[in-house]
């Protein structure tokens, strides 16, 4: 169980988190917090160095649990030299930069950082969370075992890097610099999953040892442009690659610790560190070793311009950071053992000397207040020590022996040198390395040169501050020193060096030698160097001349314009779309009427021309009643078009409705025209009511666009276009169907025997389909809540009275009609004498409709219709005081409880939900004859009850705003 | 009789819809009973699942007709994913009414509606019955058309307008194409319609069907460009029924889908492609939308019709595992839209003036950081970034087109995620990043019902084995449409 101690580091990291919020509760300071919760990650380095020692020779550590096992998925962890280096990387530099962070935000201190925003007095908690989360998900990105495990923590980077960049929110700087930073890693992280996920598809599985056991399979495979352009786009964005570097300099906007370790030391390398993994994989092809070296060279040398132009430490730092990954990218294009070398060296050297140097920049700002080279000078008295680390750090980063930056770039140009190079390589790349190590050089100089030793720029406000206290330059001085021992030590540091081998060989894949001793003899790379370094000097020498012509003719050399014309482009096309969503109902039924009738041409086709020479053309059966029934209607329905005032094209559609009751009273089908004769009362009554809502300007406006000329072309269009596949479809029904259906002569055969009706409608809406009738009466009934809803409580004008209220308030008066219209008293004696008919008519419906025509539904159409009566003559308010029985909601609330009993009942009896049940027959009550007492028949007066509700619910809520009015 | 357990999750909502009308006058304990009934519902959902998973499917032919004359209910495990989906989302829109301050959240009839939604959505995805799901499906259209216009939102009535007068539409090509099926084969029922259209060559008359459904329900899963109704009426709704109606009732319309190109019309290529192509292009107009509008609730609903056209592009590749893959990430889309609705309208009622519009939400998120992770959670669950659920929907949908070899509509889903990334963040630096002097301290819309579903996405990106296993399952079950016949066949 040796490999579960991978998880440790992981979960000391985790642990850290909670503790944050627990110090808070303490109320502790910075600084102690600082020191207490960089025991974390120091503890988790001590771990990853331990497993370290365990490694059996040869064999990474391996620690897998199952996490979509269906899919075959691991949460893993791996554990070898590579990820050692990393981890360790990224645990040492992290506790130092915990400790650091407590005194960067330490408030006892008299002078503040200016840059930032003042500090409140409490514990930076957001601060020390964010950087523990980011440094779990580094952790995680370098000890992953697998492509997915690796996937989630390298997003987790993204995300955590975001959230710190951004971290000073208020700054619109950092809130740029973090969506940039998120916008350009996070699209490369699309496409490295993309990646991930086609070599999981070629190789069957994720994890690093048979992906690289893969190799032949993967890089002989058609598809290995594509996935090598998703993962290297993947990595190139996260490790700042040019053109996608752009984001890095940006990203300093996050306070200084944050820049430290996640943009010099680690975070930026998770790149790096995927190429490297990967090189045994996919590397060793022509495509892998042009496009890395081309990449890598372009952003050594751009990197390495770019970085001497900045005034700010800051961007400066993160320039010569640009150009480093530059040159680690190009290493990794090689396939050389000295490359691979170089690779490890130079990763560990530049891990020590820019976070001292980030970490020394963050003191300078935070002592000085200010990071501008144009502002600082002279502080090499007023701050010795600061003087001395930043010195060591800045001479590791020119490459100056005897520190341990001259070895990384010996062995760098070494292999740069390497006889194996191609053409054009074999030149450009020594020829880059020595431009870019002599700019390097000059950087650290000004650097050096320009804080401390410089007279102040600005000799009239010089800068003042004075060294730290030891917690705040310990955190430095710690890489510094280590990058000045490595170089100096008399005994070749065996561990290291045995350690940077195994490293090493994890990328190559194969056995590397490493010798960190910095004399090798008098040797090309040796002359090469004094050559760059000669070269820094002379630029040095000349650095105001330099500088001077570096910011006034020199391009900038940014992409920043792609990025913004990518955002603009974005946000173009993003205006665009939303315009194209107008609000305007009759554009979209435009839009859905050509797509809805495309779509049915392309799926459905025109019917087979064959169809057409045959058409039966049946006329025996269209006696006069029907021919004339069927002019009615059409002529009805074209009026519904022409007529110019509404309420005429409401009535007109009632005729409509009326003319094909006659006709399914002719089929015959009594049941169906008797209940489209009420619907259709019912609509009309409604639809009449509604208008009436609805303002009369407002009417008049709508009658004129829908007669405009444009109105009626629109109109004709969509309504011809639909008519033509509505046309279609009946003309192949009539032509293809099957005569007989399946169910039909079942229901004939089976409604009276099983359900004891006599008509085979009454026994499908009731018993056969019964659910669908259920939801269908819940349907309209909603109908009635929502316009109960909308009149009372949504469309109520802050301020108006309720119904109750307004009914309270006035006074009783002589019955009048609708819109207050004087009505006869024999109207009202109609009216007084139709209830209770309406009502003697309802119960016969639903005692004796299973057997005859009329059922539930129709009775409570009848009954409603009968009040909408009492509203017409008697008006609304007289109507109200006179039906105070009439309680519409619970009409509908019974009426549902009634049915939804009913069909449960059935479940209590034995028989089966909705199942039909005679309850007079199993009582065997004395009943009249023809009536039964079924759960059909109870069926039917909840139909009724709810559809009672409903209709009410309609009538008196739309009859009353006009009424109002008019009162 | 264990096919009773189908009742209780359709029944449930259905007795809240009388029970609330009936209590419309006590809103406590109105309130308390629809939580009560929800969660009941949501109970007797899960262990409908346990049994579905424990016997296969269930299947109760209501008014114990024999089949296929009367009406099947039928819980295949796809049918019950999609329920356990829906009744997970309600109960979080159940409490997140509850905590409301909107004032149409306490209007007597507003839970009334709620459940009328809740039985809508229950009965769609039980229903064994294409006329049934015609029903099922008008009921949802109502109560959600009643809730939007009686929103607090000036906006809601026009919006439920429009959304009534296109779904009414919908509902015309519902009947169109339900006739068309009905005259070709003389059956309603899904099993029999199956087995008949597998048994003869398609009829003119059964595409003409097939295209009528296909128009229904691209109207209701709002795929580009049948979608015009939707991010008008998404943002116009109370929140609580904004989040329902963003996650779950679009998927009815991909309900739709499943059950037509797995079970009635599985060999009809053209359709697959057909869905490929609308939701690619959903995919790219909703990004662009959402990345393109002023309103957070707006932007949530145009990142809908994006998400929708993910889960139809996996449909219409076809292959089981990506019917896998989009019944994932539907599932998971559920749960985030949900969530993020509910947030962006938590924000809003904090805000001066209660509105989603980013001009007045910004700098908002100043006083609450706990809704600030939330948002920054759920926004990562959309973007498909990990820990979350939305990781593994994405990473699965990527997966299993490289699987069929979809590699151009891949490539276009994978450019199209970018702006996933930048909507969700964009929209968190202006609520949490940006400062407004205008932002005061307020209380709002209780965080509880946000809170849950993002506890529970990140649960199920974590543990994530289950969920895939079972639209696995699901998948396997919708490969095998001979399956599905025989059991609701067997049980008639």
């Amino acid at each position: 169980m040796t490999e579960s101690i991978l998880l440790l580091p992981l979960l000391l990291i985790v642990l850290g988190l909670p503790v944050v919020f627990l110090l808070r509760r303490m109320g502790l300071t910075n600084p102690k917090a600082g020191w207490l919760l960089s025991t974390f990650p120091l503890a988790a380095f001590f771990i990853l160095l331990y497993a370290y020692t365990l490694l059996p020779h040869g064999k990474p550590l391996f620690f897998r649990l199952p996490w979509i096992p269906s899919l075959g998925l691991n949460f893993s962890l791996y554990l070898d030299g590579l990820a050692a280096l990393f981890g360790l990387i990224i645990t040492g530099i992290g506790a130092l930069v915990v400790l650091y962070t407590g005194y960067y935000f330490d408030d006892a201190h008299p002078t503040r950082p200016t840059s930032g925003e003042t500090h409140k007095s409490s514990l930076e908690v957001r601060f020390f969370a964010y950087i523990l989360l980011f440094m779990l998900a580094m952790l995680g990105v370098v000890l992953a075992g697998d492509f997915i495990t690796m996937f989630i923590f390298w997003e987790g980077t993204s995300i955590s890097s975001f959230l710190l960049i951004g971290y000073k929110y208020k700054d619109e700087a950092a809130r740029k610099g973090a969506f940039k930073s998120l916008f350009i890693t996070g699209g490369g992280g699309i496409a490295l999953l993309a990646g991930c996920l086609f070599v999981i598809h070629l190789t069957g599985s994720a994890d690093w040892n048979t992906v690289i056991a893969g190799r032949e399979l993967l890089t002989n495979s058609p598809l290995y442009p594509a996935f090598f352009t998703l993962i290297v786009f993947g990595a190139f964005t996260k490790s700042a690659q040019f053109p996608a570097h752009i984001w890095l300099p940006e990203a300093m906007s996050a306070p200084t610790p944050a820049s430290a370790f996640l943009h010099s030391a680690t975070m930026v390398k998770a790149g790096i560190y995927l190429l490297a993994r990967l090189n045994p994989a996919l590397g060793g092809t022509d495509l892998w070793f042009w496009v890395l070296s081309g990449f890598g060279l372009i952003t050594m040398l751009a990197g390495a311009y770019l970085g001497s132009k900045q005034n700010d430490l800051k961007p400066l730092l993160a320039y010569s950071t640009v150009s480093q990954l530059g040159v680690l990218v190009a290493l990794i294009a090689q396939q050389s053992e000295i490359a691979f070398k170089a690779l490890v060296i130079s990763i560990l050297a530049h891990a020590l000397y820019k976070s001292a140097l980030f970490m020394a920049a963050g003191i300078i700002d935070h002592e000085t207040g200010t990071r501008d080279l144009r502002q600082l000078g002279g502080l090499r008295k007023q701050m010795p020590i600061l003087f001395a680390i930043t010195s060591i750090a800045a001479l590791s980063m020119a490459g100056l022996p005897p520190l341990f930056g001259f070895l990384a770039k010996e062995t760098l140009l070494a292999s740069a040198t390497h006889p194996g190079l191609p053409p054009i390589i074999d030149s450009l790349f020594p020829l880059t390395t020595v431009l870019a190590g002599a700019l390097i050089l000059f950087q650290a100089a000004i650097l050096v040169w320009g804080v401390f030793l410089a007279p102040p720029a600005d000799p009239k406000h010089p800068p003042h501050g004075h060294d730290p206290r030891p917690g705040f330059w310990l955190p430095p001085a710690i890489p510094a020193l280590l990058s000045l021992l490595i170089g100096i030590t008399p005994i070749e540091p065996a561990f290291l060096a045995n350690f940077l081998a195994d490293s090493a060989k994890a990328a190559y894949g194969a056995k590397v030698k490493v010798s960190l001793a910095l004399w090798t003899g008098i040797n090309v790379p040796l002359l090469l160097s004094i050559v760059a370094v000669s070269l820094g000097a002379a630029l040095f020498w000349q650095r105001n001349r330099l500088r001077a012509a570096l910011m006034t003719f020199l391009p900038d050399l940014t992409v920043n314009r792609l990025y913004d014309w990518t955002l603009r482009g974005l946000d173009w096309l993003a205006k665009t779309a939303t315009h194209l969503q107008g609000g305007q109902v009759r554009v979209y039924l435009r839009v859905i009427a050509i797509s809805a009738v495309s779509l049915y041409l392309l799926l459905g086709g025109f019917p087979p021309l064959s169809l057409l020479p045959s058409p039966q053309w049946n006329l025996h059966g269209l006696n006069g009643l029907r021919a004339f029934s069927l002019v009615i209607m059409a002529v009805a329905a074209l009026s519904t078009i022409f007529l110019r005032r509404d309420l005429f094209s409401v009535l007109a559609l009632g005729v409509v409705g009326l003319s094909v009751a006659v006709w399914m009273a002719l089929e015959p089908a009594p049941d169906v025209a008797l209940v489209q004769v009420v619907v259709d009362i019912l609509t009309t009554v409604i639809l009449i009511l509604g208008l009436n809502a609805i303002p009369r300007k407002q009417r008049d406006r709508a009658n004129e666009l829908l007669h405009s000329r444009r109105g009626m072309t629109r109109d004709w269009f969509v309504a011809g276009i639909f008519g033509l596949a509505v046309a279609l479809t009946t003309f192949t029904a009539l032509e293809l169907r099957p005569r007989e259906s399946l169910v039909s002569p079942y229901y004939a055969e089976n409604a009276k025997p099983m359900t004891g009706a006599k008509d085979i409608v009454g026994a499908i809406v009731v018993d056969f389909r019964g659910s669908d009738t259920l939801i269908e009466i819940m349907v309209f009934g909603m109908a009635g809540v929502a316009i109960y809803t909308l009149f009372h409580f949504g469309a109520r004008k802050p301020g108006e009275a309720s119904t109750q209220e307004t009914l309270q308030t006035l006074p009783a008066r002589m019955p009048r009609g609708i819109y207050a219209l004087p009505t006869s008293p024999l109207l009202h004696t109609l009216a007084y004498v139709m209830l209770p008919l309406a009502f003697l008519l309802g119960a016969t419906h639903m005692m004796y409709g299973h057997d005859q025509p009329g059922d539930g539904f129709t009775a409570g159409v009848i009954i409603s219709l009968a009040i909408a009566m009492w509203y017409i003559v008697f008006g609304y308010q007289e109507t109200r005081r006179k039906l105070t029985w009439l309680n519409r909601n619970n009409l509908v609330a019974t009426g549902l409880t009634l049915a939804l009993l009913n069909a449960l009942l059935g479940v209590a009896l034995g028989e089966g939900f909705f199942a039909p049940v005679n309850y007079g027959d199993r009582l065997s009550l004395p009943l009249p004859p023809g009536f039964s007492l079924s759960s059909a028949f109870l069926f039917e007066v909840a139909i009724c009850l709810t559809v009672m509700g409903a209709a009410t619910l309609m009538i008196d809520n739309l009859g009353r705003i006009r009424e109002d009015e008019n009162a | 009789m264990t096919s009773y357990w189908l009742l209780p999750p359709l029944l449930l909502p259905l007795a809240g819809v009388p029970l609330t009308l009936a209590l419309r006058k006590y809103p406590r304990s109105q309130q308390i009973a629809a939580l009560l009934v929800m969660f009941a519902a949501l109970l007797s959902t899960l262990t409908l699942l346990r049994q579905v998973l424990r016997h296969t499917a269930l299947t109760l032919q209501l008014g114990a007709w024999p089949f296929p004359f009367g009406i099947s209910l039928t819980a295949d495990l796809p049918g019950t994913f999609m329920l356990t989906m829906s009744h997970l989302v309600l109960m979080a829109g159940f409490l997140y009414a509850a905590g409301s301050t909107e004032k149409v959240t306490r209007y007597p009839t507003f839970y009334t509606l709620f459940f009328a939604l809740a039985a809508g959505l229950s009965g769609a995805f039980l229903t064994g019955d294409l006329f049934n799901l015609f029903v099922f499906a008008e009921i949802i259209v109502i109560s959600g058309a009643a809730l939007t216009a009686n929103a607090d939102e000036p906006a809601g009535v026009e919006a439920a307008y429009k959304y009534f007068y296109i779904s009414t539409l919908a509902a015309m090509f519902f009947l169109l194409g339900v006739g068309a099926l009905y005259a070709a084969y003389g059956t309603l029922n899904l099993a029999d319609l199956a087995r008949q259209i597998a048994s003869t060559p398609l009829s003119p008359l059964a595409l003409a069907g097939l295209a009528f459904l296909a128009v229904t329900f691209f109207i209701k899963s709002a795929a580009v460009p049948f979608h015009f109704w939707q991010p008008d009426f998404h943002a116009a709704a109370p929140t609580a029924i904004s989040a329902m109606l963003s996650s779950l009732v679009v998927k009815v319309g991909v309900y739709g889908f499943l059950r037509l190109t797995t079970l009635l019309f599985p060999t009809v290529s053209l359709l697959k492609t057909l869905l490929v192509l609308v939701g690619i292009a959903g995919v790219v107009y909703g990004g662009f939308g959402a990345a393109g509008t002023h309103n957070a609730k707006r932007m949530l609903a145009y990142s809908t019709l994006a998400q929708i056209g993910f889960i139809l592009v996996g449909l219409g590749w076809g292959t089981p595992f990506s019917i896998a893959a989009a019944l994932v990430f539907a599932f998971n889309h559920a749960l985030i839209k949900a969530a993020m609705l509910m947030l962006a309208g938590a924000m809003a009622s904090r805000a001066a003036v209660k509105s989603a519009s980013f001009s007045v939400v910004v700098g908002v998120g100043k006083y609450h950081p706990f809704a600030g992770i939330l948002f920054l959670l759920g926004g990562m669950a959309l973007a498909g970034i990990p820990p979350l659920n939305g990781f593994v929907s994405k990473f699965l949908i990527f997966w299993s087109g490289l699987d069929s070899a979809n590699y151009l509509s891949l490539a276009v889903l994978g450019l199209a995620s970018i702006l996933t990334v930048t909507y969700v963040i964009r929209a968190f630096m202006r609520i949490w990043f940006e400062t407004n002097p205008e932002a005061k301290p307020k209380a709002g819309d209780s965080l509880l019902a946000p809170a849950l579903l993002i506890a529970l996405s990140l649960v199920l990106g974590i543990w994530a084995d289950p969920l895939i296993v079972l639209a696995q399952t699901s998948a396997q079950w919708l490969n095998d449409p001979q399956n599905y016949i025989r059991w609701v066949i067997g049980s008639g």
